[in-house]
């Protein structure tokens, strides 16, 4: 069983790091804490419910439509609701993002509908069976796009020009502007990469589980994860949220569903109380 | 030309306006005291006319009284303790607490210990609801001595989950699955049977505590709190111990939301683990945004506009259903949602236009009409 | 404005600021009526003691004015003919104006090449890489180090990054602010050096704003003395270094004198 919780663990939890690495782009762009990221997780569920079920469209079409479709979402979010508030304290700029979960919340249900959704894609749906294990085909296949989306996101930062100049817009706003760089565009394209991440875990989470807006409250533990690897640290991202898939397994499937929050949050407190910069993040940044 | 030194120094700054001449205010004193009467004479007059539909023997329409029943007007009495009692929170110490529900739920509990467990009477099982937030404020509050900003939001949404995972566990311990029940609250022989009763309950219960608030504010600790929030090394050393003050704001702060969780829980009969979602610790800091952030007044204000407006709104798109508008079908089908889209654009349009909330939004309205008034 | 002998080349100059009033606020008068060129490929010096108004005018300048809650109240800044005033920061940038900070702002995550990289950003691909060998070949020393994070240069090798960066764009005019604070004396003399060469290798112009005015007078064309939020003072460097007034407050005569006296 161990193996078993551990292996669905580590699959889930791969989903949860590409969130929590979508919220981690968007935290260190523009030091904005997003608690939307929830909710933009839950609209990938939902876009790959137009996409597929209403639209017809072929899956990668599909695909296409469901990652440039979280794009401009993304862009518009930092368009309205962000820019106007940049340069504001920490409290108004977490409170906008709480009001945008609530908007996008209201909006989804009241255009699909509060029933959850199936969602029908062409991923495969089989079992995989290794002695004892028991593995989904899709929550492999969805560990295997994360890893690989991950793989593309580093690359994406490592070697091209928009890739630099993000890193750079991080590292210091001011230097960046007066190096000519458009740092509205820039936050804008960390944005759309933020909600690409989310959706794409959404397609997969609507798979697994339903479309639904409960789906939220998954998504929402992108924001332990990131804090437990580090807000600042890209690597610390990823490493949290696999942490709290594997935590969720252990603790549901030995304990029960209902004590999976308590067992993420307890460490999160106690992160907060030891350890605030997170397991891979810095000191001296980690004073926020 | 004028010197940069000292103009520079005369630099002014809108919220540090000075204040009203010290003669004005002595002239408008008389007038507040009027005011205060006629605010008193309407809060005792308010439930009669909304339990017998009719003002001064008038008839009145749903639509006139904006489709505002009794049982509202107390469910938003008790919501006016949860949003002021952050507010304090913010006030003061400028802190928010996204784990603000969870002190609902520690009242909801103690209430349901020694109020339906044990049998205690009502007012007992009150004080121990007090007794038990302001021990859980103190907890929640310890982070803050630790941690700041951001890590701290975080501590007190990790608070939220673990005491309504404790909460769930107590209730399908010495409950079931339904929820906890209370007993009919009664004081000595008097039974809170009625809405009209629970109002007048209420009502004194809610002016006590925006009043110790507001005093406490405006007072000796309310003052070091502020001066901590605006610049903590300032502050200590100046010899004001930081943290202690911190967590009294904490106990207090959380002793009130706790007693609002025991009156609602009472209220409501029965409440189960669901009602003490993340979405209701969210509403609290939502209404405070609406009043505006760090005032008794703007947590009054918000905690009103937060309840009534989804009843005022189902009036009026009851009125409009009649006309038949594809917008009222929408409203009339999907209710919650569309009250949640008006809140969550309310917010973030407050946030981005009038961050002092409707509160500062008015104060300085009133300041363009009338400059020099007292804000 | 005492003018001394003399006023900058004739044609339309790269850098104009032209009776410029900011104020900060409501009333805070930052900065009056001020006037100022650079000429192409000049060295002009900007002087003034601590809150003179030299950092306004080089925000306002440089497109920052808004973000610290300042505006311009008159006149206008014209960059090469064309006014900038209003326009955003990068986008003055990107027109030819290349900033080097107060502060020796790098990106310290980011390696010394990824820096220049992104200083040259703006140019096409092609002649971005032979930009940065003329800009290595101006400073050795980032090309010794190529490969190592900003953040854990030193101080001195820092402000010759951000000098890097910004040359990297190929401005037509480089901005400098305040670039000996907090240097040792002997990295500072060595840098303005580097800043001759910048002139002679790329014909860039400078407008150098510097408390230190021996330092700036040592190179610069033309001087203008910033007081209060004014130009008293302007003229050819050897003029200015010469003025009764400049050795008065800012050469040191003062102390000179009285130590003389005492």
């Amino acid at each position: 069983m161990l193996v078993q919780f551990l292996l669905t663990g580590l699959a889930l939890g791969s989903i949860y790091g590409l969130v929590a690495l979508g919220f981690a782009v968007i935290y260190k762009a523009e030091r904005v804490f997003n608690f939307a990221q929830g909710i933009l997780m839950v609209c990938g569920a939902y876009l790959a419910y137009t996409a597929t079920t209403q639209l017809g469209l072929p899956f990668p079409v599909a695909v296409i439509v469901i990652i440039a479709a979280a794009a401009l979402l993304g862009i518009v979010i930092q368009f309205l609701f962000i820019r106007p508030l940049s340069g504001q304290p920490l409290l108004p700029v977490i409170m906008i993002t709480i009001a945008l979960s609530i908007i996008l919340k209201a909006l989804i249900e009241i255009l699909y509908g509060v029933q959850p959704k199936p969602l029908a894609t062409s991923l495969p749906t089989g079992v995989l069976i290794l002695g004892d294990v028991r593995l989904s085909q899709l929550n492999l296949t969805a560990a295997v796009v994360s890893w690989v989306c991950m793989g593309v996101f580093f690359a994406f930062f490592r070697f091209t020009k928009a890739g630099l100049l993000m890193r750079a817009t991080a590292d210091s706003h001011e230097a960046a502007i007066l190096s000519g760089v458009n740092v509205n565009r820039i936050n804008a394209g960390a944005w759309a990469i933020g909600t690409i991440l989310a959706v794409i875990g959404g397609v997969f989470l609507g798979q697994i589980q339903l479309a639904s807006t409960e789906l939220e409250h998954i998504g929402l533990l992108a924001l332990p994860a990131v804090v437990i690897g580090g807000l600042q640290s890209i690597p610390g991202a990823i490493v949290g949220g696999i942490l709290v898939g594997v935590i969720e397994q252990l603790a549901s499937g030995y304990i029960s569903p209902k004590a999976r929050d308590v067992f993420i949050y307890i460490p999160l407190l106690i992160m907060l109380l030891v350890r605030p910069w997170g397991l891979f993040g810095n000191r001296e940044l980690g004073r926020v | 030309m004028t010197s940069v030194s000292t103009s520079r120094t005369a630099m002014p700054i809108d919220e540090f306006a000075p204040s009203a001449p010290a003669r004005q205010k002595a002239a408008a004193r008389p007038l507040r005291w009027l005011w205060l009467a006629v605010a008193a004479a309407v809060l005792v007059y308010l439930p009669f006319v909304l339990h017998d539909r009719a003002i001064l023997g008038y008839r009145l329409s749903n639509i006139q009284l904006l489709n505002v029943g009794l049982a509202q007007l107390n469910l938003t009495l008790i919501a006016v303790l949860g949003a002021v009692s952050l507010n304090y929170l913010t006030g003061c110490a400028g802190l928010v607490s996204i784990g603000h529900a969870a002190f609902f739920a520690v009242g909801a509990m103690a209430a349901a210990a020694t109020g339906a467990q044990l049998g205690l009477p009502f007012l007992v099982s009150l004080v121990a609801a007090l007794i038990a937030g302001a021990a859980a404020g103190v907890l929640a509050g310890l982070p803050s001595l630790r941690v700041r900003g951001l890590y701290f939001v975080l501590s007190t949404m990790a608070l939220h989950f673990i005491v309504v995972f404790a909460f769930s566990e107590y209730q399908y311990a010495a409950f079931d699955v339904f929820g906890i029940s209370y007993p009919q609250p009664a004081i000595g022989p008097f039974a809170l049977d009625s809405a009209l009763k629970w109002y007048f309950f209420l009502l004194p219960i809610v002016v006590l505590c925006c009043l110790a608030c507001n005093y406490s504010l405006k007072h000796r600790e309310g003052r070091a709190l502020l001066a901590v929030r605006d610049n903590e090394q300032a502050a200590s050393s100046s010899g004001i111990d930081v943290r202690v003050l911190r967590l009294k704001a904490f106990a207090f702060s959380s002793a009130i939301a706790s007693l609002a969780g025991a009156l609602q829980a009472y209220y409501l009969t029965t409440v189960s683990t669901e009602l003490y979602s993340l979405n209701l610790a969210i509403s609290f800091i939502a209404m405070i945004i609406i009043g505006g952030m760090g005032s008794i007044a703007g947590g009054v204000v918000g905690a009103l506009v937060w309840l009534l407006l989804p009843s005022v709104l189902t009036g009026f798109a009851g009125e409009l259903g009649a006309a038949g508008g594809g917008l009222a079908k929408i409203f009339v089908e999907h209710r919650p949602q569309v009250v949640n889209l008006i809140f969550g654009s309310l917010v973030a349009v407050l946030l981005i236009f009038a961050p002092g909330g409707i509160v500062g939004a008015a104060r300085k309205l009133t300041k363009l009409v009338r400059p020099g008034a007292e804000a | 404005m005492m003018a001394l002998n003399g006023t900058p080349a004739a044609d339309t100059p790269l850098l104009e600021v032209r009776t410029l009033s900011v104020a900060y606020g409501r009333k805070a008068v930052a900065l009056n009526a001020v006037n100022l060129t650079v000429p192409k490929a000049g060295v002009v010096a900007l002087l003034g003691a601590n809150g003179a108004g030299k950092t306004t005018l080089i925000r306002t300048v440089s497109g920052l004015i808004r973000l610290h809650n300042g505006a311009i109240t008159g006149g206008e800044v014209l960059l090469e003919g064309k006014s900038i005033a209003g326009l955003s920061a990068d986008r003055i940038v990107r027109l030819g104006m290349g900033q080097v900070p107060e502060g020796r702002l790098v990106f310290k995550n980011l390696t010394v090449e990824e820096n220049l990289q992104v200083g040259g950003a703006i140019l096409p691909r092609a002649t971005l890489a032979e930009r940065l060998d003329a800009v290595y070949d101006l400073f050795p020393r980032l090309a010794e180090r190529k490969d190592q994070a900003a953040g854990l240069m030193s101080g001195g090798e820092q402000q010759m990054l951000a000098l890097g960066r910004a040359l990297a764009a190929s401005p037509r005019v480089l901005l400098i602010d305040e670039l000996s604070l907090g240097l040792a004396p002997l990295i500072v003399g060595a840098i303005y050096q580097q800043l001759k060469k910048i002139r002679e290798h790329f014909g860039t112009a400078l407008l150098i704003v510097e408390q230190n005015a021996r330092l700036a007078l040592g190179i610069c064309d033309y001087a203008y003395v910033l007081e209060r939020g004014e130009i008293v003072l302007a003229g050819p460097a050897e003029l200015v270094a010469a003025s009764e007034r400049m050795h008065e407050s800012y050469l040191g005569a003062r102390a000179e004198r009285q130590a003389a006296a005492g």
